[in-house]
């Protein structure tokens, strides 16, 4: 028993010396997950690669990539904030809903840089990702938004800048033009275009689309979609329309513009939005600007390296990367200007439609209510005779509405 | 008028039964109370002490281990109190006060967290706290009297179990409390603290604005009832769209229930005829449809009935020997769809659509019911059909008073657990039409749609709203809906006095 005693003292005095020994200078060690598009997967791994390549002097890295839609990573993230990755991308509409749940980490390391890499504090992609005057994400690509594919053996680029011009052409070809308007992404274009307002302050939306304009404005609307040049079809069916020669025209974004391509060759055009007819007036149509963005997770254990990624990802050379290997359009202003990006069609169609495009800053509850509105339209159980006024004060009174209870 | 009346005087003969079963229940309860302090009163010292020291009689009684077992017990309830039931319950009544705050600091390259509140945490582990804090009570209270058992026993010099002798007795005299202990603390942590869990979030605003870690949420009392029951609130229209969405919902668990039933007899009875040839090959084709998992066939059904898919494409061809008139043209002139439609709205207009998933789930369901029904027709015993056909009945005579009387006797939980299932039909609802667009304003403003039936829009609010207080609430209606139909279906059909009527 004493003898076991002392054998254990003798132990616990080596340990305590060797504690006290100078240690050696260890790497910090850093592991971080990231959750991509698993359309990215490869293209995300190249670049993990190339970031521990980079850093490898200063930390050891494990970093685990994940396959989560960006149109789906909000879900995933506010499901369990605490068990999402460190770093994800998503698309920009959804940075309301993760700012109000409080899932973002702020960029506080290089801040003034990433900002001004992305054209400085004005531009686009820097408000959508800035909320209450601070930056919450890292701009990623600047080609989520949407505008105007068209066939050229069948519009000449006069025709393609009026909707009239378009519907009338489609109608003589045999053609269709189409443009989903049962839903509030591309019902915006018509409303915002007549300068009609829709803002977000962080809890609910407010709009005055219910006043005479917005009448004028659905007039027009349910013109456009009793004309027989115009079929209401959505993204599965915009493709699918291309495929089979049924559709000439439409409002789509850069996520089918290959399709669009490999249909149309040589005849593949896009431009920006055209103009409709208001009140008699030509009225330019409006846009929602679509970026797509890296954000932090607020509970990460590793923020500045979790933040150093999500830079990393979304720096110029990895844009530029993404634009060569996926045909995504970058943020970053230097990138965009290479003439490679340039000389894509979708890209500059994207560019020109910029100018008359706004950030998309809307509450979760401007989304029902404008898919119903626009699907009584289709169903043609809206009218010109019909009570228009009525309908427009339900849906406003749904898009302003506080979240529920 | 008749069927009301009957249910009436069954609903007041059943709450007076519960009425004395109150009253007894609380006098049970009254009684046991008395005893314990009986128990109290006439015990000597160990037993006394046993209110303060749970162990303490059992050392007496030289039942060492169970001594220290029940010391541990005591000391590990103390330390819980401690570390998790004191701190979750003393903020019980605001489920936190302190928010979520962090902020960077670019020296040490981390997040400095405030000491914050999780009102999460602190909802589920204050309430495991209760439920242990009861648990360990009424052991506690049960030890005393088990001391004063064990000094009669003492006294009267009756021989007492050692530990060994409770582990044996465990697995002869006392078996059901070894087999039963796992399934009922299974159910405990799996399905009451959740369902308890559920019930609480229903009091409180825990939504997308008040989303832990980083927010707080607390208690708000009835509101979340009071919107969902009332109509007319300013904002949204959550009372007309729960109306909507319960009425559907009766509807189709209704109809998808007896139509399956029907039919699936209807099919047995086809199969089962001796004018069948091959009925294996029959009864096989049509086990098939279940072979498929349902998630498969109704996700291509769905791309099936889609408004630009197959059956519209097959729709629009011309009728033969009729040029320029297509299926199209003729279902239109029916009637049956607007005059500006160019194809068959079967899943995206609120009339077709609701009628497709009542087929639809008639096409899945039918082959469920054949499989059970064949065997019960089996069963049926022959000389039954041959009294009455020397009788003078006819086929459909002895359909009306022989096979369904027997079936519907025979089948009756089924049916009933089936209209339940059919009330929370998830799949065929949600795989069928979750992307269909409702023309209805004031659905919409409530994100609910025509077809939704109450748990897909459940389903909805909490995925792609985090509405987990309203989730709740409509959960609630859900499991009273279940129960109420359970309960007066089985009192109504399963009566033993019954059981000899087919004997």
């Amino acid at each position: 028993m004493k003898k076991l005693f002392s054998l254990m003292l003798v132990l616990i005095s080596v340990f305590g010396l060797a504690a006290c020994q100078p240690k050696e200078e260890a790497l910090e060690e850093v592991s971080l997950t990231v959750w991509a598009s698993e359309l990215d997967q490869t293209l995300m791994q190249t670049m993990i690669e190339s970031f521990k390549e980079a850093y490898k002097d200063e930390a050891i890295f494990t970093i685990t990539l994940g396959a989560v839609s960006e149109a789906t990573a909000k879900d995933q993230v506010l499901n369990d904030i605490e068990a999402a990755a460190d770093v994800f991308a998503f698309a920009d509409d959804q940075i309301n809903e993760l700012y109000v749940a409080g899932a973002l980490q702020e960029v506080q390391e290089n801040t003034a840089e990433v900002i001004a890499a992305n054209g400085g504090a004005e531009a686009g992609a820097i408000k959508a990702a800035t909320k209450n005057g601070k930056l919450y994400a890292y701009p990623m690509t600047a080609d989520n938004g949407y505008f105007l594919f068209y066939d050229k053996s069948v519009y000449s680029e006069n025709d393609v800048k009026t909707l009239d011009g378009i519907l009338a052409k489609a109608q003589a070809d045999g053609s269709k033009f189409t443009m989903q308007i049962n839903n509030g992404w591309y019902l915006y274009s018509f409303f915002a275009g007549a300068g009609l307002q829709l803002t977000y302050n962080g809890t609910v939306n407010s709009a005055n689309w219910n006043n005479a304009t917005g009448v004028k404005v659905t007039e027009s609307i349910i013109r456009m979609a009793t004309h027989p040049g115009y079929i209401n079809l959505n993204d599965a069916g915009f493709v699918s329309g291309v495929k089979d020669g049924s559709v000439s025209a439409g409002v789509n974004g850069v996520w089918n513009a290959t399709e669009a391509q490999n249909k149309w060759g040589a005849n593949y055009a896009a431009t920006k939005l055209p103009t409709y007819t208001l009140d008699g007036q030509q009225v330019q149509m409006s846009s929602f600007a679509g970026y797509k963005l890296m954000g932090v997770n607020a509970l990460t254990l590793q923020p500045y390296w979790a933040m150093k990624l999500a830079e990393w990802f979304t720096n110029e050379d990895n844009q530029i990367l993404r634009f060569q290997e996926r045909g995504l359009g970058p943020s970053n202003v230097n990138a965009a200007n290479s003439t490679e990006v340039k000389a894509s069609p979708a890209i500059s169609a994207l560019a020109q439609q910029g100018a008359f495009a706004t950030v998309q800053n809307v509450g979760g509850n401007y989304w029902s209510p404008t898919e119903t509105f626009g699907n009584m339209i289709v169903n043609a159980e809206l009218t010109l005779q019909g009570n228009i006024q009525e309908a427009l004060n339900i849906m406003v009174q749904g898009i302003v509405a506080q979240p529920i209870g | 008028m008749h069927i009301l009346q009957h249910l009436n005087r069954y609903l007041v003969k059943k709450l007076k039964q519960l009425t004395i079963q109150i009253h007894s229940l609380g006098s049970k309860m009254k009684k046991g109370f008395l005893n314990l302090f009986q128990d109290f009163r006439f015990g000597d010292i160990y037993v006394k002490l046993s209110l303060l020291f749970m162990g303490i009689g059992f050392f007496r009684r030289h039942q060492i281990i169970k001594g220290i077992l029940f010391s541990i017990l005591q000391i590990g309830f103390i330390l819980f109190l401690i570390f998790t039931g004191i701190p979750n319950l003393s903020k019980y009544n605001t489920l936190g006060t302190i928010q979520f705050e962090s902020v960077y600091n670019p020296i040490t390259r981390r997040n400095e967290v405030n000491d914050y509140d999780h009102s999460f945490k602190i909802l589920l582990y204050g309430l495991i706290s209760i439920i242990v804090i009861f648990t360990y009570v009424y052991i506690h209270l049960k030890n005393i009297q088990t001391q004063r058992k064990l000094q009669l026993l003492e006294e009267k010099g009756v021989h007492i179990n050692t530990f060994k002798e409770d582990l044996i007795e465990l697995k002869d005299n006392r078996f059901h409390v070894t087999l039963l202990t796992f399934p009922v603390s299974g159910i405990i942590f799996f399905t009451i603290i959740p369902l308890l869990f559920m019930i609480l979030v229903a009091f409180t605003n825990y939504d997308q604005l008040h989303m832990p870690p980083t927010k707080l949420f607390t208690w708000v009392g009835f509101r979340n009832f009071e919107i969902l029951l009332t109509t007319g609130s300013n904002t949204v229209t959550f009372g007309y769209a729960f109306r909507k969405v319960l009425t559907w919902t009766l509807t189709w668990a209704f109809f998808a229930t007896f139509l399956n039933y029907i039919g699936g007899i209807v099919l047995a009875l086809l199969i089962n005829s001796k004018y069948t040839k091959v009925p294996k090959l029959w009864r096989t084709i049509f086990v098939i449809t279940i072979a498929v998992p349902q998630f498969v066939s109704l996700l291509l059904v769905r791309h099936f009935f889609a408004d630009q898919g197959i059956m519209n494409t097959l729709l629009s061809a011309d009728i033969p020997f009729l040029n320029d008139y297509s299926w199209i043209d003729f279902i239109r002139q029916m009637g049956l769809i607007k005059a500006n439609r160019e194809f068959v709205p079967f899943l995206t207009d609120p009339v077709w659509s609701k009628v497709m998933l009542i087929l639809i789930n008639c096409w899945i369901g039918f082959p469920y019911v054949m499989l059970i029904t064949t065997g019960v027709l089996m069963n049926i015993p022959k000389d039954l059909y041959e009294s009455a056909e020397i009788d003078g009945a006819n086929k459909f005579q002895l359909f009306a008073k022989i096979t369904m009387p027997y079936m519907l006797f025979v089948t009756a939980p089924y049916l009933i657990t089936n209209f339940v299932h059919n009330l929370n039909n998830f799949n065929v609802i949600y795989l069928l039409t979750s992307t269909r667009v409702t023309s209805n304003q004031l659905l919409a403003n409530a994100n609910a749609s025509d077809t939704d039936l109450l748990v897909t829009w459940l389903f909805k609010l909490t995925q792609d709203y985090y509405n987990y207080k309203m989730a709740s609430v409509i959960g609630i209606m859900m499991f009273l809906l279940s129960a109420i139909f359970t309960l007066l279906a089985f009192n109504y059909t399963i009566k033993s006095n019954k059981e000899d009527r087919f004997q």
